[in-house]
């Protein structure tokens, strides 16, 4: 293993996280050791010179012994031998063609990620569709706010997580934090939080845990899984009931609302308190606390990781809106988005169904648009493709035979994940594009190591929709390479190469401000230049004169007349509810120290030490009712696997749910017990619901027959 | 010429708004001609939000659905039309018309109980001027427009629609009193002592409470201007509300030959027994034994009822439903689930009487599950009940833990919690800091380490100097200073 280069003498750059969507911002300084320094940076507004503990550390993955350095390509006997990169893109190339030969273009998928940069993700897109001309592009965002997405999109005509910036929480004299467990996905938002409350604001949790974010709230709703649409109905009968809805507001800025309150006014207290296990009293008082004054509703994984995700949201959008608060100051709706650029990656072409600036794949003038700027004729393109979990569904015979991965670790993200490691290990040829191995790479053909944050520019979108940019402050080792410079290679000997010859990503960044021109989520005004000085710029911002959009829907939503539309939603049980045989809901979510698949988390001693194993949260007397032991093993097991955890008693947890991380692969896997059940509108998966049942596990790693199986035991292909 | 079947629906309630809903959804609204008659002009509204009605006098709010929800649907609205009769596969209006179905949903609906009270009614039948039954809109209008300030008013019937609508006039500025016949209010969803609880606290907010009273009859020539109870005693009053329940609606039923008991009977799927192509659901209907007069039974019904029409699901299949109530009246608390007494002798009973705080709770165990539940005064522990309730999980051993479920207490806090992250300083640590002396967020970190890695502890280090700093409480001055 080679020590990155490093720059001397010592340079400070400031850059941003290579984690969440919050990007803190952080100045790396590299000297003349081969250490790097990592500190917050007061300097960027939104973070103030706060960082989490997953910041602090990140400078260790820069020289982490398990960096892969050259491209690796498979031996006759499956094991895993380096190869130039000529011979792995020549190898990769010619797979994809053959599998194209034989079964047609859409045979070949490609899937991203929300930690790619904007560049990379809109090139990935383009990839797709121009280079390999396959409809079939998707990536993890899938699995994060998609639903938020396709609810902020029905509801104000274009989704951007944020609709104001971080610093407007402090001003609110409410806020509702719904399903997110923030303070420990998202520390340095706290500070924000803490500044609402300091000005007499109150903080209001939902979630079935009560989790660190729900100790710091004023009150914690502590609803059953999979009730929050019914909850939020509830809390706009409750606004209705007591006449603290806006009706100039709403009869001024909104369509559809007698709809909505039509449905909503079945959604009485005593039946809502039957539905979400949350007391009338304690309905009733975030709702009138936040009719009194500027309120914030932000959501989390929490209600959108379900089969009724989107339309959870709507209900949350449609009690904002009924309440008057969406585009004033300190008010309104908001998701808290996950991954480092979750925002800017879909808005950029990697999603089956849109174009780059939201612009969408089925509709004749965005196809038009992009097909110019990219130089082929709108027959060319191809049409909306598969989302995530469809494609991987798609996998086999006459399906998909070959796919190329960037920046994701699907194998522990997509849910009921032994039916995924399976579907996987079915590819003709699987190409992993990634700094580090990971479970996807076991099942992988060719491995493409590329650079880490902290060597590569670009442009990343925060949760509030602000552009900012990704600097390099230290030389790359010898091998690896960036995303871009792979994608233009592979195009190069896919035919195409004169479509993708950027030489740098602000040359790629210029062609996709020229595809958002005009779009929803426009870029066009946008230059490096401007992020430097204006510490990031908010979209839409259609010119270089203007000054970008901070606040959205301060005087009309994104539809042609201006106006929102409220969308009736009803209440419906989840994909798979606690049954005899399975009693329990079972919920996931994150902890502190790592940071989703925790390919890169559980690589940081650090963070490996403080949380080295998931922990399986059991109440106190569902413990003492299946005779678990504090510092035992339980066996969780769903209709689709079973995971052996270590298990921590505790009452944050309700007596009828259980909670894991996902942030482990194999056996380890949170999500083989999820289930794929799928959201109709925006196909994310159902996540936070599943039912298990739980027993004692033996100490020892004799598991007998209910032993769950190791994805990485079905093939041969081990990484070396 | 082969049209779509015809689906008629006869009364526009809640049952059949949530039906069309219900049909909507699986697209039964274009594999039948759907046509519904309603006697209320207008389309259909929430019975859930009378007593809104009765507090603000709008009506406007309470629509379910307005006749442009049927027009968009292409569902036929014949409001203000009257169903008769029927004969063969055909059903004759008030007005002489015969219209045709190929199917028929019977969703008639209840209508209130009035004792026959000497002097109730006018000779013409209808309800003598000053007493009203509360059921309908206007019903509450009339009653809202009837009630002022210092009006004298009596509701006859303590159950859960009588409180309601006694609180309505209370509110009013009427001068209250509830007439029950029963030894204690609510008695269907509170015990004796339950009861007894409510009507203290009812006393209290300026009602006049008097159970075990049956009343004799409706004083007043012209318009009410008394009751004459059973011990000849009086209660002068300028209004009166009778609300001694409902009874399912069953004459058009008995008429046309559907097989009726309480209710029309109907079999899991909401068919009528023997009669292909008829079906009933809501109030009207009888299902094993039981007639349901509150809205969540009524919405599963609809659900299996077009799940059968559309035939979307041959398993669905209403199995019954465990009443959950609450009485929905401002500042008086109760809720009540199951049993209200212990029905074995192996029944276990939990009861706390707290009379200063006007609290009473009463469970009913069995096999260490919860089978039923009364709450007065303070409910908060009703949602968590509930969840044991339906479950049918095992009670906690400490049966008392259940009122503290899910509030914010020693209980539920872990052992130790990080506080620190960077740093790895948990609360307990802080906590002895701050009892060593430690008084701001600087020496805390100090003493500690904590906060000095990323700082976004912060917050949380002033919270908790800010919870160990607040004052305890003195004891208050005695009122007269000892010698």
């Amino acid at each position: 293993m080679q020590l990155p280069t490093l720059h001397a003498p010592a340079t400070t750059v400031r850059t941003h996280c290579p984690y969440c969507a919050f990007q803190c911002g952080m100045r790396l300084t590299t000297g003349d050791a081969a250490a790097v320094t990592i500190a917050p940076d007061a300097e960027f507004p939104v973070n103030a010179g706060q960082m989490c503990v997953k910041g602090f550390t990140s400078g260790d993955l820069l020289s982490s012994p398990d960096r892969v350095t050259s491209p690796l390509l498979r031996d006759a006997a499956g094991a895993w031998r380096e190869a130039s990169w000529a011979e792995a893109l020549d190898f990769v190339a010619q797979e994809f063609i053959r599998i194209r030969q034989a079964d047609g273009p859409a045979a070949v998928a490609c899937y991203g990620s929300g930690a790619l940069t904007n560049e990379k993700a809109y090139l990935l897109g383009k990839f797709a569709r121009v280079a390999l001309k396959t409809p079939n592009v998707d990536y993890n965002g899938r699995y994060c706010m998609s639903s938020a997405a396709a609810a902020q999109n029905a509801a104000f005509g274009v989704d951007r997580g944020l609709n104001f910036p971080v610093e407007d929480i402090a001003g609110a004299r409410t806020v509702l934090l719904w399903g997110s467990n923030c303070a420990d996905t998202l520390p340095p938002i706290m500070q924000w939080f803490d500044k609402q409350r300091a000005a007499a604001g109150e903080l209001f949790v939902v979630d079935p845990r009560r989790s660190a974010t729900a100790r710091a709230a004023d009150l914690h709703l502590q609803l059953t899984p999979g009730s929050d649409l019914a909850l939020a109905n509830g809390m706009l009968f409750v606004a209705v009931e007591e006449n603290l809805i806006d009706r100039d507001y709403l009869a001024e800025r909104t369509v559809g609302f007698e709809q909505v309150r039509q449905l909503a006014m079945q959604y009485y207290p005593p039946h809502v308190e039957r539905l979400t296990g949350v007391r009338e009293s304690d309905l009733r008082r975030v709702v009138r606390q936040m009719a009194s004054g500027p309120s914030m509703l932000l959501s989390g994984r929490g209600p959108e990781q379900q089969s009724k995700g989107t339309d959870t949201v709507l209900a949350m959008i449609n009690l904002m809106l009924a309440l008057g608060k969406i585009g004033k100051p300190s008010s309104g709706y908001g998701c808290l988005t996950g991954q480092g650029n979750g925002q800017g990656g879909r808005e950029h072409g990697q999603k089956a169904d849109q174009l780059p600036g939201y612009r969408l794949i089925e509709n004749d003038a965005d196809r038009e648009h992009v097909a110019r700027v990219w130089n082929v004729t709108p027959e060319d393109l191809p049409r909306k493709g598969l989302s995530a979990t469809e494609s991987v569904g798609a996998i086999g015979p006459g399906g998909i035979r070959g796919w190329l991965s960037l920046a994701n670790d699907l194998a522990v993200s997509a849910p009921n994940a032994n039916w995924a490691g399976e579907r996987l290990a079915d590819l003709e040829c699987l190409v992993v594009c990634d700094s580090f191995p990971n479970e996807t790479s076991r099942y992988a053909h060719a491995f493409l190591p590329t650079l880490q944050w902290a060597e590569e520019e670009g442009t990343m979108t925060n949760l509030e929709g602000r552009v900012i940019r990704r600097r390099p402050a230290l030389l790359p080792p010898d091998g690896p390479q960036s995303d871009l410079w792979i994608l233009r290679e592979l195009a190069e000997r896919l035919g195409e190469g004169d479509r993708f010859a950027f030489d740098s990503p602000a040359e790629v960044f210029d062609e996709l401000r020229e595809a958002t021109r005009g779009a929803r989520a426009d870029y066009s005004g946008i230059t490096y230049q401007r992020i430097d000085n204006e510490e990031g710029v908010f979209w839409p911002c259609p010119d270089e004169s203007h000054p970008g959009t901070p606040c959205m829907f301060e005087t009309r939503f994104a539809y042609s007349d201006g106006r929102a539309r409220c969308v009736p939603v009803a209440h419906r049980p989840a994909g798979e509810e606690p049954d005899e045989a399975y009693p329990y809901w079972f919920t996931t979510g994150r902890y502190r120290e790592h940071y989703n698949t925790g390919a890169q988390t559980r690589r940081v001693a650090k963070l490996a030490e403080a949380k080295p194993v998931p922990r399986l949260q059991v109440h106190p007397r569902t413990a003492r009712r299946h005779g678990l032991d504090a510092d035992g093993y339980v066996l969780a097991e769903s209709r689709r696997g079973a995971v052996r955890f270590r298990i921590e008693i505790t009452p944050d947890t309700r007596p009828d749910v259980v909670f894991a991380p996902f942030h482990w692969g194999g056996r380890d896997a949170a999500n083989v017990l999820t289930s794929a059940t799928l959201d109709p509108k925006s196909r994310m998966p159902e996540f936070k619901i599943s039912a298990v049942r739980l027993s004692p596990a033996p100490d020892e790693e004799e598991l007998g027959e209910a032993a769950p199986v190791d994805a990485s035991q079905r093939t041969r292909k081990e990484l070396v | 010429m082969i049209g779509k079947p015809r689906l008629a629906i006869v009364g526009n309630g809640m049952a059949t708004s949530r039906l069309l809903d219900e049909l909507v959804q699986r697209r039964g609204h274009e594999r039948f001609d759907v046509v519904v008659f309603g006697e209320e002009p207008g389309g259909a509204y929430n019975r859930i939000l009378l007593s809104k009605a009765l507090a603000d006098g709008r009506s406007e709010e309470i629509v379910l659905k307005d006749a442009c929800w049927y027009e968009q649907h292409g569902i036929e609205l014949r409001s203000g039309e009257r169903i008769v009769g029927a004969k063969g596969r055909t059903l004759l209006t008030e007005a002489g018309a015969v219209e045709p179905f190929d199917k028929l949903v019977l969703a008639l609906g209840s209508v209130p109980i009035v004792p026959p009270l000497p002097g109730i009614r006018r000779e013409d039948g209808s309800l003598k001027p000053g007493a009203y039954v509360f059921r309908t809109v206007d019903d509450c209008l009339s009653i809202r427009a009837a009630a002022r300030r210092g009006t004298k008013a009596v509701v006859i019937g303590g159950g859960l629609l009588g409180l309601e609508a006694a609180k309505g006039l209370c509110d009013l500025g009427a001068d209250t009193t509830v007439v029950h016949l029963m030894p204690t209010l609510m008695e269907r969803q509170l015990d004796a002592t339950g009861g007894e609880f409510l009507a203290t606290k009812l006393t209290s907010l300026g009602m006049s409470i008097r159970t075990s009273t049956s009343s004799k009859a409706v004083l007043g020539e012209e318009r009410v201007e008394g009751l004459l109870l059973s011990d000849d005693s009086r209660i002068a009053c300028d209004l009166l509300v009778v609300a001694c329940g409902v009874r399912p609606r069953i004459d058009l039923a008995q008429a046309i030959g559907v097989p009726t008991e309480r209710g029309i009977l109907v079999d899991d799927r909401m068919r009528v027994p023997g009669l292909a192509d008829i079906f009933a659901v809501g109030e009207c209907c009888q299902h094993r034994g039981s007639c349901y007069g509150i809205v969540a039974p009524i919405w599963e019904q609809a659900k299996v009822l077009a799940d059968e029409l559309c035939a979307t699901d041959d398993r669905a299949a209403f199995a019954g439903y465990r009443l959950y109530t609450k009485l929905k009246v401002a500042d008086v608390e109760v809720a009540s689930l199951g049993a209200i007494e212990a029905e074995t002798a192996e029944d276990e009973v939990v009861q706390i009487r707290e009379p200063h705080r006007g609290v009473y709770r009463k469970l009913i165990v069995r096999d260490g599950r919860l089978v039923g539940a009364q709450f007065v005064g303070d409910t908060q522990a009703a949602a968590a009940a509930l969840r044991y309730f339906d479950r049918g999980d095992q009670l906690p051993e400490n049966r008392l833990e259940l009122f503290c479920d899910g509030a914010v207490g020693a209980t539920s806090e872990p052992v130790d919690v990080e506080i620190c992250n960077c740093r790895n300083v948990g609360k307990k640590r802080l906590e002895e800091a701050i009892v060593g002396g430690c008084d701001s967020v600087e020496s805390l970190s100090c003493a500690t380490g904590a906060g000095t890695g990323c700082g976004s502890c912060r917050g949380e280090l002033a919270r908790l100097l800010a919870q160990r700093r607040r004052p305890v409480p003195k004891p208050e001055a005695p009122i007269a200073a000892a010698p």
